[in-house]
């Protein structure tokens, strides 16, 4: 029966050719928006790891003053710490949760080379995120020795660098006069949202004569409002003349983040289901036509006793034989990418996204054909023969 | 002849409605996505307010500084100084404004927090972009020499930050930071994706908080440069690519590594591309998938038209069989179906137009895009027209350039 079926689509190929083309094409749009799709998806999946409801971002901008920037950095910080509005707050480089900006570094251990994002912070900032800790601890002043400078790495990290080892209390050389030693491992840190994927991260802890990094995060007190962000942006104005500041909520800027993503993901949604609606449109007109045509070629066959479950299944299989046909020249592109590691995604990805787009497109396919093999089935063979 | 073959068609598409409809609604969506997407990159990329020069302006917003080998790279924009040197001096150039990116901030009223986007710009900036003042004027250089704490706002955030119910509130203060401005101007505000000119609130260069005085290349400043007439665009690039040339070694090696310094003027939409596709290669890269979607976007549609055509046509053998055998040549069969399938095109191509005016409508007064001002201009529409008839002639010449070739015989026994 399918070797039949094989043969009678391969004797037709002309006239099926340009079928085939118009399924191997929305095969490909399938494939491309559903890798998309499932990249997105998959790391949506994970979870963020921090609290960020609460919190808020200031961003101090010294401009052109260079004077004791770090000293007045830390009387701003104990200002903010000491308003009862505020739980908690730390310091942290401009790759606060959610912004634009990024740190990208690598570090080596054992001849292990692995790179990530680098996170500069002090004390407070697993508090102030509500960052869980695996094992260890957060690191403190006290662990500031001449030598090592304190770090907290996250689950992917200890993974790629130290392999099979544990991590604690490891000391990686940076250069000859300082090292990092490892005080804790947190699990998922995914800074840019949820549907970033979650990369290796390294926090190390800000300097003590540090004056670069002047983010401050600050976590308030449920139903603080604007009001006292006016009284906060004020005071700290009066204390550093000449700085710019910037007060965000983590809340907002999410969102943002969010749009970036989900905006080009609902356009390209948008315009392959108008195109996919259309095919299948096509393709139901073309295979309305075609089996209308072919009245009598299905009276004789009831005539010759073939049951109307047998018609409907001989027009589905040609086209299931048609649709095989361009998902094998199809899956010829469609296996180079996970082949190849295009675009350095798992692998993973895109053989879901392959099963995907052949699973909808053979539902797409039957659904189309279904209707007008029904029909057909249904005619009556006397009428049929007798048109002729 | 010409209005029997429309009769004809118009005959043949009343016939089988649902048909019909499978080719309007292939063409007409289709063309609604393009006119709509083509009206996008115009208000992107294409010259509207307050950009109004944009076509004669070339754009410095980028420098980089790699190592030889391209390994490790560092860029963004440039600093106040480093353009005051090279590009306010270009001789060729008609204007050169030098403005910051946007940056952000906040400003509290009555217990309101109004975010805003701030713009450091100098005097020209007001010569070479378009803004249309409600109010008021732009600053001058006087206010530029005194250090003016003077600012110009746009409409909306008077109304947000004022509520005056539009009174004049050119001379009032308004409050950022903790300084004081006077307002001087209110301008009809800038779309935000024209990012040169989009902010809230516009400051002469000078005024605090500016960092106009730092040293170096990189900063966050870039430039505009106009040219009297197109024609001379050319002629300055060179000249600013001399004047690039000519930085001493000594005040570009100024990090480890970093020894080849890339400043260009670019026209606004190379300049785009040079964002994100740096060499040849990746520009074809870009080009190559760009191209591929737009091949896939239309091809689809096509082919899916052609297919049904094919099967339309061989629906209609006994009609063509009839006419051949009264005498009718290949010729004129052929040019039957390509009107017929012209006219059908036309017909998509109507309800596309009112569709992607209707779109179009809906995210201008949507709010998803403040001052969206998407429009269908004539080269947008002149575009889909063409787009248009080659879908007409793709999906028409095949299936009616076989039919015409049919035998009588064959023709008519079906």
């Amino acid at each position: 029966m399918l070797r039949h079926l094989f043969k009678l689509i391969w004797n037709k190929k002309g006239t099926h050719s340009l079928l085939i083309i118009e399924i191997l094409a929305s095969f490909l749009v399938l494939f491309g928006v559903l890798s998309l799709i499932v990249f997105n998806v998959r790391n949506f999946l994970q979870p963020i790891g921090f609290e960020y409801e609460q919190v808020w971002n200031v961003d101090l901008a010294s401009n052109q003053d260079t004077v004791e920037v770090n000293r007045k950095l830390t009387t701003v910080m104990q200002r903010i710490r000491s308003y009862k509005e505020v739980e908690t707050a730390t310091r942290m480089s401009s790759n606060t949760p959610f912004s634009a900006n990024q740190i990208g570094n690598s570090v080596t251990y054992n001849k292990v080379t692995a790179g990530g994002d680098f996170y500069y912070t002090d004390q407070d900032f697993n508090k102030v995120l509500d960052l869980p800790l695996l094992k260890g601890r957060w690191y403190r002043d006290g662990d500031r020795v001449a030598k090592f400078i304190p770090i907290v790495i996250n689950k992917k990290m200890e993974d790629k660098l130290f392999l099979d080892e544990t991590s604690l209390n490891k000391v990686i050389k940076i250069d000859d006069k300082s090292s990092y030693k490892v005080v804790g491992v947190v699990d998922n840190f995914k800074a840019k949202g949820e549907f970033m994927s979650d990369n290796p991260a390294l926090f190390e802890m800000i300097a003590k004569d540090d004056g670069w990094n002047s983010n401050v995060l600050i976590k308030t007190k449920r139903g603080t409002d604007a009001n006292f962000e006016a009284k906060l942006v004020k005071d700290i104005a009066m204390m550093l003349p000449g700085w710019g500041i910037e007060v965000s909520y983590l809340k907002e800027s999410r969102l943002n983040r969010h749009n970036l993503t989900l905006v080009p993901v609902i356009i390209f949604l948008i315009i392959s289901g108008f195109l996919l609606t259309n095919v299948a449109l096509g393709l139901f007109g073309v295979l309305n036509l075609n089996i209308s045509r072919r009245k009598n070629e299905i009276g004789l066959r009831r005539a010759m006793g073939a049951t109307e479950g047998k018609v409907t299944i001989q027009f589905l299989g040609e086209i299931w034989v048609i649709a095989t046909f361009s998902l094998i020249i199809g899956l010829l592109f469609a296996v180079q990418f996970p082949l190849m590691n295009v675009f350095d995604l798992d692998s993973e990805i895109y053989i879901t996204s392959i099963f995907a787009s052949i699973a909808v497109i053979y539902i797409i396919v039957t659904l189309c054909a279904w209707l007008p093999s029904k029909q057909a089935s249904r005619i009556h063979p006397a009428l049929a023969l007798h048109e002729e | 002849m010409l209005s029997n073959y429309i009769k004809i068609a118009w005959k043949v598409l009343l016939r089988h409605p649902f048909y019909t409809f499978i080719t309007l609604f292939g063409i007409s969506l289709t063309l609604t996505v393009l006119m709509v997407l083509t009206s996008f990159l115009d208000h992107l990329f294409g010259t509207h307010y307050p950009e109004v020069n944009r076509n004669r302006s070339l754009y410095i917003a980028t420098v980089i500084q790699t190592d030889s080998a391209r390994t490790s790279m560092s860029s963004g924009p440039a600093t106040f100084a480093f353009l005051t040197k090279h590009a306010k001096s270009l001789k060729s150039a008609d204007k050169v404004a030098i403005m910051s990116n946007f940056s952000f901030s906040n400003t509290y009223v009555n217990g309101k927090r109004i975010k805003l986007n701030t713009k450091y710009t100098d005097t020209e900036f007001w010569d070479v972009m378009g803004f249309q003042f409600l109010e008021g004027k732009p600053y001058n250089d006087n206010n530029i020499r005194n250090s003016d704490h003077v600012a110009v706002i746009t409409d909306a955030l008077r109304d947000q930050y004022f509520e005056t119910g539009g009174k004049s509130v050119v001379g009032r203060n308004i409050e950022i930071e903790n300084i004081n401005y006077r307002v001087i101007g209110v301008v009809k505000g800038s779309p935000p994706t024209r990012v040169y000119s989009y902010s809230d609130v516009y400051f002469p260069y000078t005024a605090p908080k500016s960092n106009y005085e730092n040293k170096g290349m990189r900063g966050r400043y870039i430039a505009i440069v106009t040219a009297k007439d197109a024609s001379d665009m050319p002629a300055i690039q060179s000249e600013f690519d001399s004047n690039i040339s000519r930085i001493p070694y000594a005040e570009i090696h100024t990090e480890q590594n970093l020894t080849v310094l890339e400043v260009k003027a670019d026209e606004y939409f190379n300049h785009f591309v040079n964002t994100f596709a740096r060499d040849s290669t990746q520009r074809f890269l870009f080009y190559t998938v760009v191209s591929f979607v737009i091949l896939m976007f239309m091809g689809l549609p096509a082919i899916n038209l052609v297919n049904v055509n094919v099967s339309r046509i061989l629906e209609r053998a006994s009609e063509i069989g009839v006419r051949k055998a009264f005498g009718a040549p290949s010729a004129a069969l052929l040019w039957q179906f390509i009107i017929e399938n012209i006219f059908i095109t036309f017909i998509g191509g109507a309800f596309a137009l009112a569709l992607s005016y209707l779109i179009i409508y809906l995210i201008n007064s949507s709010g998803w895009i403040a001052y969206a001002d998407l429009t269908i201009n004539v080269p947008v529409f002149a575009i889909s027209l063409g787009v248009c008839l080659v879908f007409g002639l793709l999906s028409g010449v095949l299936p009616a350039f076989r039919m015409s070739r049919l035998k009588i015989v064959d023709a008519l026994k079906a």
